[in-house]
């Protein structure tokens, strides 16, 4: 048996010997969320006094936080978004209730671009998180809150986190913790709260490759309340860990190392390539020729499905309400136009304008088949390699003053090199890999549909030669 | 000038639970937002998954339609704002239905069935305080919300609203034959109509309920256009909707454009496969259809083609009773001759079905039975009928308390005896030429018979006595 340690798996070991008095822990822990909170502002909310788990199970006393966008039953879950303030849901997402079972407690809901649109968590309804390790720069996002407080916590923790086109791998990069997005299906998204429900992804942050492979173990699974969920047996993916790499085969797309790329993270990444190549990875240079229309084709069917998903919010059932006034296209219109911020907005038009009869043939169902293409184009690549490699950002993070500066288009722009994988559904990894300016670089580790086994053999033998 | 009508059925199907929740369909003493979860709620984080039984049941009414079946569907999302729909998209089929191009024959007429498809029931609401346009306030009732719905798009194949009725009742007949659907839930068939007058522009009457309020919708709607054709003006395209209680349509929108669904395939569903082995496995399930029945009940019970049309089309709960009545009495034309002449009649009087009522088989042929033992007349035993009808007593138990035995023939005889001899006036009056004195006669009679013997025996016995005399 392979010893695995990390503060987690210690703490995890010793709340299971019964050397952790919950309430004592608890507290502690929520003092220094409350302190990190004032300072690097991670949640929409904190709890304030955590339920106490009644199993000891693997992950015994573990506290861990939850993206907004996750529903947790009886805390407010709202997605970063004004317009489901106070919507306190009936029941947890499958992956919390599977996380429950094991024995964690929830600290509190992180914050997140609303809805998941968004690569720097400045699109939230409420504060902005900062990247703890300089608060000018932006934490990443969508999932800004999570890789926020995984970096800066120093008490054992582990977040789970949501990607739809690069929302876990963009905050992990820039705060320089490890981000793991699933295969699609892998997890379940019952109780995901829907940005594009056929990329939505339910993932993991964690600050290292252990960690993520012990919480992945744990949330993934069959789940017959979603029918997406793929009904394929329960893996430990703990087992993959400090496993001989010698031999597997890497492959380096040409297209992710192109123009947009910074020349000084495209060095970091080609360095931890390297590295693993020392370690017996066979590397080769491989191409994804549809690479270049990701974008638009990962942007149309996000607003597309996007945009129904938020038709139901009209402060009706739930959520933000207001003073009943005017017929009901009035009063939904009123609720809507409060509630929901600028990008929300945009993509609601943007997707009920790309689905319009007239433009849906051009827009929607072209997407749909460039779509086929990409996949098509992994498909391809992972016949001859194990993992594919690059970097997870084009950039490091930006200071929120040069985040000011951009378009909405370049902020879709800075998803190039995550928007492709997010659209084909494969598992990928971010892992630090050096830094740039002392901000963190992550480097990507791809890999076909379920074969997460390969990255976390990968990641886990690359994090300890890295140091 | 020919009219042109098509129609969308919407038929609400009889699973136990909803489309896309466990929720339950039936317990309908629940009250308002009680069969509800997050799913048919639409809150946040919840998802569909299908009732593979509603499939089932989707696909055994394409194949009693004649329906070709896709191998694979999808479910789409319908966007569209309104506060019945609980995520402001219905979960329909749209690209791809469960099936396409069928039909459907009424005396010996094919109507085409353009596609069947899957979706879900909206929330049912309720105006307060007036109708959908002069409402106060709305309540919204999600306990429909989710119920399994099968669209039914016809081709505009009718050319009367007598068509179209006819067509409704066949259609709920094949429904309830095959166990899919149940008339006796709150608004289980809809249908919207497009009817024009060949040349006009067509006019769409929303949401009607029903078959006999379509049929009345449309004959309202033919007598309406017309009406204004032949004053010289033109019709313009509008969405209209029945007054059910006015019996009249009443104008909603003007409707110049196509609606804008906006639709995509539903992400959080997959595609369906509907195998082969799946189509042939419930064919083997599939009970008798209607056509099927007709047919045997003529070879089996010996009565005319129209009488088994008529048992079977009307309801299938009918057809159930004359078997049922059948299998206790033996002559099984009387039997479809009092079903039909008679019980009838009196449930269209009431507009009630069968199953409404409070008749049964084995009461039914007790009528019959007295017929036959000459314990009543016919005369009597129509009379019988309403009161069977209205209260549910037996027809042995109507008689007895009504103290109607005994009225055989052998006893009008006396009382015709006593009437002649009581009313000599009348009987002189007849005599000398008066022929309505022999009205006055009958009359007493009956009253003296409390109505129970036949006046045509009456007339032809009070004729004989006095010729005698």
């Amino acid at each position: 048996m392979i010893f695995i340690d990390s503060l987690v798996f210690q703490h995890v070991r010793n709340a299971r010997e019964g050397n952790i008095d919950f309430d004592d822990f608890s507290q502690k822990v929520i003092e220094k969320s409350e302190k990190i909170q004032k300072k690097y502002l991670p949640f929409v909310t904190l709890v304030e006094k955590p339920v106490k788990p009644e199993k000891k199970g693997k992950l015994f006393y573990l506290p861990i936080s939850v993206k907004d966008c996750i529903c947790t039953e009886g805390i407010q879950s709202s997605a970063g978004s004004k317009i489901l303030k106070g919507y306190v849901p009936p029941f947890d997402a499958t992956s919390v209730r599977k996380v429950r079972d094991e024995g964690v407690f929830i600290l509190g809901k992180t914050n997140q671009d609303e809805f998941g649109f968004g690569t720097f968590s400045i699109n939230s309804g409420y504060d902005i998180p900062r990247n703890p390790l300089d608060p000018e720069r932006s934490a990443g996002g969508s999932s800004g809150g999570a890789a926020c407080l995984t970096a800066v916590a120093d008490f054992p923790h582990v977040a789970l986190a949501e990607s739809t086109g690069g929302s876990i791998s963009s905050p992990a990069a820039f705060t320089g913790t490890v981000g793991l997005t699933p295969t699609y299906g892998r997890v379940s998204r019952w109780g995901l709260i829907d940005y594009a429900n056929s990329m939505d992804k339910i993932g993991v942050i964690g600050k290292c490759v252990n960690d993520v492979a012990l919480i992945f173990s744990a949330i993934s699974g069959h789940d017959p309340l979603d029918s997406t969920s793929l009904d394929i047996p329960d893996e430990d993916f703990t087992k993959n860990l400090n496993q001989p790499i010698k031999g597997m085969k890497a492959g380096v797309p040409k297209e992710y190392f192109e123009e947009g790329v910074d020349e000084k993270i495209k060095k970091i990444v080609w360095q931890g390539i390297k590295k693993l190549e020392n370690l017996g990875v066979d590397i080769k240079e491989v191409s994804l020729p549809h690479t270049k229309y990701s974008v638009a084709s990962y942007y149309i069917i996000a607003v597309c499905e996007a945009s129904t998903n938020l038709s139901k919010y009209c402060g009706m059932r739930y959520g933000l309400h207001e003073p009943l006034d005017g017929n009901f296209d009035e009063y939904f219109s009123k609720v809507r136009e409060d509630g929901f911020g600028e990008e929300a907005k945009r993509r609601i038009i943007l997707g009920t304008y790309a689905r319009m009869a007239g433009y849906r043939n051009a827009y929607y169902l072209k997407a749909l088949k460039v779509r086929t293409k990409i996949i098509e184009d992994f498909k391809t690549a992972f016949k001859n390699v194990d993992v594919l490699l690059a970097p997870s950002m084009p950039v490091i993070a930006p200071k929120f003053k040069e985040i000011e500066k951009l378009e909405p288009i370049d902020h879709y722009m800075m998803d190039i090199l995550t928007l492709g994988p997010n659209l084909a559904g494969i598992p990928m990894l971010s892992v630090p890999c050096g830094a740039v300016n002392g901000m963190p670089v992550g480097m990507h580790i791809l890999a076909d549909h379920l074969k997460e086994k390969n990255i976390f053999k990968i990641a886990s033998s690359f994090e300890k030669v890295k140091k | 000038m020919n009219t042109i009508i098509g129609m969308e059925v919407h038929c609400q199907l009889a699973t136990k639970s909803k489309l896309f929740c466990g929720d339950s369909t039936t317990s309908k003493d629940a009250g308002p937002n009680i069969n509800v979860c997050p799913t048919c709620l639409g809150f946040p984080g919840s998802k569909p998954k299908v009732n593979k039984r509603a499939l089932d049941f989707g696909v055994m009414v394409a194949l009693a339609l004649n329906c070709k079946i896709n191998a694979n569907m999808f479910f789409s999302r319908k966007s569209y704002f309104y506060p019945d729909l609980s995520k402001n998209f219905q979960i329909t089929q749209y690209e791809i239905p469960l099936a396409v191009s069928g039909y459907l024959e009424i005396n010996n007429k094919k109507i085409r069935i353009r596609r069947v498809h899957i979706e879900e029931d909206p929330a049912k609401l309720n105006h307060v305080g007036g109708d959908i346009t002069s409402a106060k306030y709305v309540l919204a009732d999600y306990n429909r919300a989710g119920v399994p719905l099968l669209e039914i798009v016809t081709e505009p194949d009718f050319e009367s609203p007598k068509e179209v009725r006819e067509f409704l009742e066949k259609l709920s007949s094949i429904l309830e034959h095959l166990e899919v659907y149940d008339s006796s839930w709150d608004a289980a068939l809809r249908v919207d109509a497009n009817i024009s007058m060949e040349g006009s522009e067509r006019i769409e009457i929303k949401n009607i309920t029903g078959f006999r309020d379509t049929e009345r919708a449309l004959a309202h709607e033919v007598i309406r256009q017309r009406g204004i054709l032949r004053m010289g003006m033109k019709i313009q395209r509008e969405t209209r909707h029945f007054d059910a209680e006015r019996r009249v349509t009443k104008s909603l929108r003007k409707k110049e454009f196509e609606e804008d669904y906006g639709y995509i395939f539903e992400p959080d569903l997959t595609k369906i496969e509907i195998s082969k082995e799946w189509i042939e496995q419930l064919k083997k399930e599939m009970p008798e259809l209607p056509d099927h029945r007709a047919n045997r009940l003529v070879k089996e019970y010996g009565i005319d083609e129209y009488e088994a049309k008529v048992i079977i089309y009307t309801d299938k709960h009918l057809a159930d009773f004359f078997e049922h009545s059948c299998k206790i009495y033996k002559n099984y034309k009387e039997v479809a001759k009092w079903m039909i002449t008679y019980l009838l009649k009196s449930l269209n009087w009431h507009e009630i079905s069968i199953r409404e009522s409070k008749a049964r088989p084995e009461t039914f042929v007790e009528l019959l039975e007295m017929i036959d033992k000459n314990v009543i007349t016919e005369r009597l035993a129509k009379e019988i009928i309403k009161d069977y009808i209205d209260t549910g007593k037996s027809p042995k138990q109507i008689v007895k308390e009504k103290g109607l035995e005994g009225f055989k023939s052998i006893d009008l005889d006396d009382v015709i005896k006593r009437v002649i001899d009581e009313n000599t006036k009348a009987v002189s009056e007849y005599k000398s030429g008066r022929e309505k004195a022999l009205e006055y006669l009958i009359g007493k009679v009956l009253e003296k018979t409390k109505k129970a013997a036949d006046p045509k025996k009456i007339r032809e016995m009070i004729l004989k006595s006095l010729q005698m005399i």
